[in-house]
């Protein structure tokens, strides 16, 4: 499989040494990254072929998953461009925030600094050999995503469609790749050390509500009056839409339609990335190399920071709240400070408060907005449920960290189950981060609502509560910021999750149903609820994460 | 306290996979010693610290240390231990007070009593200025200072070190053996895994040497020298672990990238 991947680039060595780099030491490289990934994915005493496999295999099919709803909805789109409009729009976020969350950890990657540094490399052969592994991820996922979506195509517009859909597909790739190539060494450009490490997590917040926000503005494009027969109109400014050029360059090849606006399509599709490319390689990647080293020492040379050792009266109020059992209260305490600092959790948890901001903010810019009608409908019982998507990046984000040997500290200590470091941490998580913003949330809807609407956030708070506690609980137990963020990652946790989250969905239409159905149903669900989280953090955390199972997952050495 | 037996191995045996890594040890070891435990790099040193700390709970054999079978009273046991790993790694986003609070409320210490010890022994190592700046900032050798204070908190009876020495500057290497010297006289008990020679030849009161995760070397240096004749530990070890062409090997070794 990596010969068959590294013969992908023999008919461009001609290209990537007109870039600045040596064709065999970057061949080398990137045989290097892929044997790694080969084996990493494994995991630690899991030795079988079948075991790599098996996770590549998962993982492919949470995706053709995720790309077949996206297909399925495809089949009413009559319009070719606007069928190829959405979907390299859609493609385009997916692969944006692949980017976010794994792109700067592989490109920004210094472990492997004291091997590749000393080395003799040329010019820009380790960034180049860097974005090829990328590349082949990202095309990966890119076709996994749209399998269906291809067929569908080939089914309606013909097979030469479909085909070209799939080169364009790789142009996408490359596009974006270069995109977010293009800002990231931008970025690079503006600080060094520890600045530019803050400044690469806060950009990555900013391009993922940026995406979001170009994503829910690309879809409001669309006249969606006829839902079976959307258009898109082509404006001066779509000329400036990456999605456009793409889903032009296929109408144009599918139909043989060649004219002014079609061919306009087509050169953008085909020169941008090039373009972008050789940009990349004569102005950003010669800082690169610098940058990286500076990236690597920029904790120990920049200015050392003194930590209060004060508790906030907050931390003292939700530590009260919280974590009532005096065993919880030290992992409480521990991982309430390191999420304020730990960079990889912010990158990862941020943006998804920015998309829910986005998705909450959209609606209101919609022609068909209406004020009055707005306060007569339950709609704050969606704002209120979209907040699960919080719950579940705050799950997830309390794993990955660069702290990947830490886990001997935990099992040293004389605990005699690992269950309440897992419970302080989410505890922790959810009181530090989701609390405050909830209850900000929840100010915001009352003021437009009313104050009755207060019964109806707190079932929602313990509906979400209890979704975060169980999507944390029962993935894999890896100590707090211990996990490495992989580029591929199994699918048997998307699948746990999604079927997690449609059950917080049923619960939310349970929700609305007994709002409807007498007065003060809805307050059924308190109880309900309530002894649901008692039951999943008295009993079912520590049936689920033993010692056991901690010692499976996590490497003590 | 003095010359109890504290620790008992009786057959200890551990597989990697299908890798046989030690084979059958069997040591009793008595309180107020410094036991130097040493071996060449695979032998199964590590492996055995990691099991007699509880980190690696899978492994035949029968272990009981302070008479509690460490099967199934890990926990009581965990109380009265102390644990220096071999590669200082710690959550970098916090300060050395904050990880060592943690580890003091994890072990059922007062804060506040956690907080006095910490800077008492952080002192020590003169890095009282840096118990509020985070562990991501330190050298090597710090991490290793914070990772000696934080063993030593809950004032444990027995310590396991491995490789404790590393990245130490010389006046905190001379500063610790003196240190183990003292908690040896007053009774605690140091399992000293090393590859450092002169170290564990000057404070250890026993010395272990494993090969091929085999013991095939105890007793005091003396004892052992009385045997061999060796001047040191470092020819004892050598030719113990059947190593003695060193100067073969370099030349073999320049040979082999001067070609």
């Amino acid at each position: 499989m990596i010969r068959f991947l590294l013969s992908l680039f023999i008919p461009f060595r001609w290209f990537i040494e007109k870039m600045g780099a040596d064709y065999n030491q970057f061949i080398r490289i990137l045989q290097l990254k892929l044997t790694i990934d080969n084996r990493s994915m494994k995991g630690l005493g899991n030795n079988s072929k079948n075991a790599t496999e098996n996770v590549l295999i998962k993982q492919s099919f949470s995706q053709i998953f995720i790309g077949l709803f996206f297909g399925l909805f495809l089949i009413l789109v009559k319009s070719a461009f606007t069928f190829y409009y959405f979907s390299h729009t859609f493609l385009m976020v997916m692969m944006a925030m692949m980017i976010i969350s794994q792109f700067t950890s592989i490109l920004f990657d210094t472990s492997e600094n004291v091997i590749i540094q000393p080395l003799p490399i040329k010019g820009n052969t380790v960034s180049l050999a860097r974005n090829a592994h990328v590349f082949l991820y990202l095309s990966t996922m890119a076709f996994n995503l749209s399998v269906v979506s291809i067929i569908v195509a080939s089914f309606k517009f013909g097979i030469i469609s479909g085909l070209i859909f799939i080169f364009t597909i790789f142009l996408n790739v490359l596009f974006t790749l270069s995109l977010a190539n293009m800002m990231y060494l931008g970025i690079m450009r503006l600080a060094s050390g520890e600045k530019l490490k803050n400044l690469l997590m806060y950009f990555q917040i900013v391009i993922a509500i940026f995406f979001m926000a170009a994503y829910q503005f690309g879809l409001n494009m669309v006249d969606k009056t006829q839902i079976t027969d959307m258009v898109l109109p082509v404006y001066w400014f779509t000329y400036l839409i990456p999605p456009a050029f793409f889903s032009g360059m296929v109408e144009a090849i599918s139909t043989l339609n060649f004219d002014r606006s079609h061919l306009i399509f087509i050169g953008e599709a085909l020169a941008l990335p090039v373009v972008a490319i050789f940009f990349i390689g004569k102005y950003l990647t010669p800082v690169f190399t610098r940058k990286l080293m500076d990236l690597e020492q920029g904790d120990r040379v920049s200015k050392v920071k003194i930590e209060t050792s004060r508790n906030s009266f907050y931390f003292r109020m939700m530590s009260f709240i919280f974590v009532p059992r005096k065993d919880e209260k030290a992992a409480f305490k521990l991982i309430w400070k390191m999420t304020g600092r730990e960079r990889q959790f912010k990158q990862t948890f941020l943006p998804s408060l920015g998309y829910i901001v986005i998705m909450m903010i959209i609606p209101f810019f919609t022609k068909s907005f209406n004020y009055s009608e707005l306060i007569q409908s339950d709609r704050y019982l969606l704002i209120l449920y979209i907040f699960i998507f919080v719950g579940v990046t705050l799950s997830g984000a309390m794993s990955t960290g660069n702290n990947q040997q830490v886990s001997w500290v935990f099992k040293t200590m004389p605990i005699e189950s690992p269950a309440i470091y897992f419970k302080g941490t989410i505890k922790a998580a959810f009181a530090r981060f989701f609390m405050p913003i909830y209850v900000l949330l929840t100010i915001l809807l009352c003021t437009v609502w009313g104050l009755w609407i207060l019964p109806d956030a707190a079932i929602a708070l313990l509906a979400i509560y209890l979704f975060s506690l169980l999507a944390y609980y029962l993935s894999k137990p890896t100590f707090p910021f211990t996990m490495e963020k992989m580029a591929f990652q199994g699918g048997g946790a998307f699948m746990k999750l999604f079927s997690l989250l449609i059950t917080t969905v049923a619960l939310g239409f349970l929700h609305k149903f007994l709002l409807h159905w007498f007065d003060y149903a809805n307050l059924l669900l308190i109880p309900v609820y309530g002894a649901a989280i008692f039951y999943v953090n008295r009993f079912l955390v520590y049936k689920k994460i033993t010692w056991i199972e901690v010692d499976s997952i996590n490497n003590y050495s | 306290m003095h010359n109890q037996t504290i620790v008992e191995i009786q057959n200890l045996q551990k597989k990697y996979g299908k890798k046989q890594v030690l084979h059958g040890i069997d040591l009793q070891i008595t309180s107020g010693q410094i036991i130097g435990y040493i071996g060449p790099n695979g032998a199964g040193k590590s492996t055995t610290v990691k099991i007699l700390c509880g980190l690696i709970s899978e492994f035949t054999g029968n272990i009981t240390i302070f008479g509690k079978a460490l099967r199934t009273q890990t926990l009581d046991i965990k109380k009265q231990i102390g644990y220096i790993p071999e590669n200082a790694v710690l959550y970098e986003s916090l300060t050395p007070m904050e990880f060592m609070e943690f580890i003091g409320e994890m072990r059922g210490l007062d804060t506040e009593l956690t907080r006095g010890k910490a800077e008492a022994l952080m002192n020590i190592f003169e890095m009282k200025p840096n118990l509020n700046q985070r562990i991501a900032t330190f050298s090597k050798g710090m991490r290793q200072k914070v990772l000696i204070c934080s063993a030593l908190l809950h004032n444990p009876d027995l310590i396991f070190m491995d490789e404790p020495l590393s990245g130490l500057d010389a006046n905190s290497v001379i500063m610790v053996k003196e240190m183990l010297i003292h908690l040896a006289r007053e009774g605690k008990t140091i399992f000293y895994s090393s590859h450092l020679m002169d170290v564990v030849e000057k404070i250890s009161d026993r010395i272990i040497l494993i090969d091929q995760g085999k013991v095939i070397a105890d007793g005091s240096f003396d004892e052992l020298n009385e045997l061999s004749n060796d001047e040191n530990l470092e020819k004892m070890f050598t030719r113990l672990t059947g190593n003695t062409n060193h100067g073969e090997k370099a030349t073999a070794f320049i040979n082999a990238f001067e070609k």
